[in-house]
């Protein structure tokens, strides 16, 4: 955890250290707001206190763990490495934005061929949407801001500063159900489009082999319609439980 | 376009937005694109908070579903939009039900007002227009002779698909009959319009590149002839007096309404908002017939898991083949299986085959099912390995089987009496259960799935119906989310039994006529939308 705060703080002072050298133009287009407002200088969240926001980015790293977190994922980056903290805090604060950062543009993000990131500039609501969203983020919200206290009431008074043990104890409790909207939204945030704020450096795509989106180059008609060829795949584990019970749900 | 190039001043009233830019070139811009969180986060689509539908399966359903309801999108383009663009014609035996198969008790089967043959020429206009790829060569006998065709597709098929490839020879092991499935969606440049590059976001997805153009041809040769579209348009209510309607009631996004008057009025809300449009608008209705017989089509879900290699059904355009056998009423053992079920025959429909899901919708599903299989620790590397495995994306393969409806007085809309939209009107309150006949079809085919995954070579197969019901009731879900929306406003030369006539006029109303999916007697076993539009063209066709 400590190591973890330590090194946000070395990403940001190096960051905003870099920026000093930058001219103005090239700030904007800075690869991620994240970048842009740490160096700006403006609050690192948008909703987030540095609290709530680290133990967000310590449980979402139980849900969904990388290399730091649990040892047999070196290699396979999750959670914290794909910044979903930040999704969800780009999220829960979308409609302080202009456009809201709900619905990402198109047709092309910079990924497969367009020169620029259509996908970047977002889409304003409609007033329907602007009225669902409102009540959905700030139900959201008000789970966050209890969840959040929960979890650190569960842990003993503070989830970040439990053992990994404990921490997996508390969330496999999921109190009033928060860890399951949590884990759903750090499931967004990890194989979503980057534009949203999650899926930092396409580290949840690349895990599972997946290209994300590819227009305007698409696929050869020979990668549609040919095998990939063999790969193997003995189940272990939660997968061959689950292959059991859809081969009992068979049997029925 | 009917009416446009006709002469008439035509005014186009859109309530969603415009998502196309230059919808009067070959090839309009568009903001759709490969981005499944702004899918599944609606964005084509009504809010389902601001404007929720209500579910339920009968008057006595203690626990009616308020939320998202067959959720079309709410877009200039419509239900086109956002389509795999499968275009099967209709049967034969489906225009006429009643007079080629027969009386079901309990459903209202009835003959439409035209035959196949006499549909055949807008089926082949329509075809033209929006650009369908297919092989007449190809076709199963069984399909050309319920749908017989005079010519050749506009397209030939495009690439195959991988996963529908491998579930097609399994299908031929077993002695059905695959074939490549016929869609709008180009196989080469087609009327200005680019080949599809198989970037794999088809169904629920609007198309980046426009290789799928759907409705909007249509609707650009209506703009071509002078038609006017205006978007954030709602009409609310139709103004009528005597028997004609005078014109509509619009409201914008700001909630301001105004009055548009016209000789003539068509609606095309689809099923549940032209009901809906109808009950606000007090139609007058003598028999109380407005909003029943609705018909959704009855989904059971097929999935094959493959543990030698990655399907990657995520390149393509979802799938690429389908079979028929299902959706014939003689097929070896379906007569006397309906006979069991004290029925005189049963079909389901066509088989689509070749699907998989998609990163998010994936993930979704490991996390419901880790708190069964791990409950103590449902989380955690355990997900992260199911995401790698992707036994339930990169290696699964999907059926979908569409299992024709019967049109049931007691299935049906109406207004809520509780729930309102978030400008006050009263939500359409849906009210559908499936009978004896789409439970029956359903317990004979469903073994059918397995059997065709298992003869494709999959390890673990299995067939799960896409709703509940009594008589399976664990299944995917509770609320019907197929997107085929058939009846409501049904066709007919009786008053008392339909609500338009022949040509889909409403029965009251001189000039009030209606061009959907609710005009349909009966569901057929296929995707329902080159039907809509063949119907609509062929009915407008004498509205002149």
């Amino acid at each position: 955890m400590r190591s973890l705060e330590r090194r946000q703080v070395l990403k940001t002072a190096s960051l905003a250290g870099l920026g000093l050298l930058l001219p103005p133009e090239l700030l904007r287009a800075a690869p991620s707001p994240r970048d842009a407002e740490d160096v700006a200088g403006r609050g690192r969240w948008l909703v987030f206190t540095a609290h709530q926001a680290a133990v967000v980015e310590e449980a979402t790293a139980r849900l969904i763990p990388g290399p730091l977190d649990d040892p047999s994922e070196r290699g396979h980056p999750g959670a914290r490495e794909a910044d979903v903290t930040r999704y969800i805090d780009t999220m829960l604060g979308a409609l302080s934005l202009s456009p809201a950062k709900v619905f990402a543009g198109g047709p092309f993000s910079n990924r497969a061929g367009n020169p620029s990131d259509d996908m970047a500039e977002f889409i304003g609501l409609t007033p329907g949407q602007a009225y669902g969203w409102k009540r959905r983020i700030a139900g959201w919200r008000h789970q966050y801001s209890v969840g959040i206290a929960s979890l650190d009431r569960a842990a003993g008074g503070s989830f970040i500063r439990a053992t990994a043990a404990e921490r997996d104890a508390v969330l496999a409790r999921n109190e009033e159900g928060f860890v399951s909207l949590l884990f759903a939204h750090a499931i967004e945030g990890m194989y979503s489009n980057p534009e949203y704020g999650g899926n930092a450096g396409l580290v949840g795509w690349r895990d599972i082999k997946f290209p994300g989106d590819v227009q305007p180059r698409g696929y050869s008609d020979a990668e549609v319609s040919r095998s990939d060829g063999p790969d193997r795949y003995e189940p272990a584990g939660a997968a061959a439980k689950l292959l059991n019970l859809i081969k009992i749900s068979n049997g029925r | 376009m009917v009416l446009a190039e006709g002469g008439h001043d035509v005014t186009i009233l859109e309530k969603g937005r415009n998502y196309f830019s230059e919808l009067v070139s070959a090839r309009p811009g568009t903001v759709f694109s490969n981005d499944e969180l702004k899918s599944d986060r609606n964005f084509a689509e009504a809010d389902p908070i601001a404007e929720p539908r209500v579910f339920r399966t009968s008057p006595s359903d203690a626990h009616p579903f308020v939320g998202s309801v067959q959720a079309l999108p709410q877009t200039v383009g419509g239900g086109a939009v956002h389509w795999d663009a499968k275009t099967p014609r209709y049967w034969d035996i489906d225009f006429k039900k009643l007079s080629l198969l027969g009386p079901i008790t309990g459903a209202a089967i009835e003959d439409w007002p035209f035959s196949y043959d006499e549909i055949a020429p807008a089926y082949s206009e329509i075809e033209t227009l929006i650009g369908v790829q297919g092989d007449v060569a190809a076709l199963p006998e069984l399909t050309l002779s319920h749908a017989p065709r005079s010519g050749s597709f506009p397209m030939p098929p495009g690439p195959a698909q991988y996963s529908s490839l491998v579930v097609a020879k399994g299908c031929e092991r077993i002695g059905l009959h695959p074939f490549p499935a016929a869609m709008a969606i180009n196989s080469r440049a087609y009327d200005g319009r680019p080949v599809c590059n198989n970037c794999g976001f088809c169904s629920d997805y609007g198309c980046p590149i426009v290789a799928r153009i759907g409705a909007l041809a249509p609707l650009r040769r209506a703009l071509l002839a002078g038609a006017e579209l205006s978007d954030r348009s709602w009409v609310v209510s139709i103004e009528w007096s005597g028997r004609r309607a005078t014109g509509v009631s619009v409201m914008d996004e700001s909630g301001r309404r105004h009055s548009l008057s016209a000789d003539l009025v068509v609606v095309g809300a689809n099923p549940i908002e032209t009901v809906r449009l109808a009950l606000l608008s007090r139609l007058p209705d003598p028999h109380g017939a407005t909003g029943r017989h609705l018909m959704f089509h009855w989904f059971t879900d097929g999935s094959g898991i493959f543990f030698d290699e990655r399907l990657h059904a995520y390149r393509g355009r979802d799938h690429t083949h389908d079979i028929d056998d299902f959706a014939d009423p003689d097929f070896p053992g379906a007569r006397k299986a309906a006979n069991a079920a004290g029925l005189p025959y049963f079909r389901a429909g066509k088989v689509e085959m070749g699907g998989s899901d998609r990163p998010l919708g994936e993930a979704q599903e490991y996390q419901q099912i880790l708190s069964y299989v791990e409950p103590h620790k449902p989380f955690g590397t355990a997900f992260k390995q199911l995401m790698r495995a992707s036994l339930l994306r990169d290696r699964l393969l999907g059926l979908v089987l569409m299992g024709e409806d019967l049109p049931y007085p007691t299935n049906l809309v109406d207004l809520d009496p509780v729930h309102r939209d978030f400008r006050g009107l009263p939500v359409p309150r849906v009210t559908y259960s499936p009978g004896r006949y789409e439970l029956a079809a359903q317990a004979f085919y469903m073994p059918w799935l397995t059997k065709m995954l298992d003869a494709a070579g999959a390890q673990v197969s299995i067939a799960v119906p896409q709703q509940s019901s009594s008589r399976f009731p664990i299944s995917a879900g509770n609320v019907p989310q197929t997107d085929h929306m058939m009846g409501g406003m049904r066709m007919g030369t009786d008053p008392a039994t339909s609500v338009t006539d022949a040509t889909g006029r409403h029965h009251q109303l001189d000039n009030v006529f209606i061009a959907d999916g609710s005009v349909f007697p009966s569901s057929g076993g296929h995707n329902p939308t080159l039907t809509i539009m063949a119907t609509a063209l062929h009915n407008a066709r004498q509205w002149l």
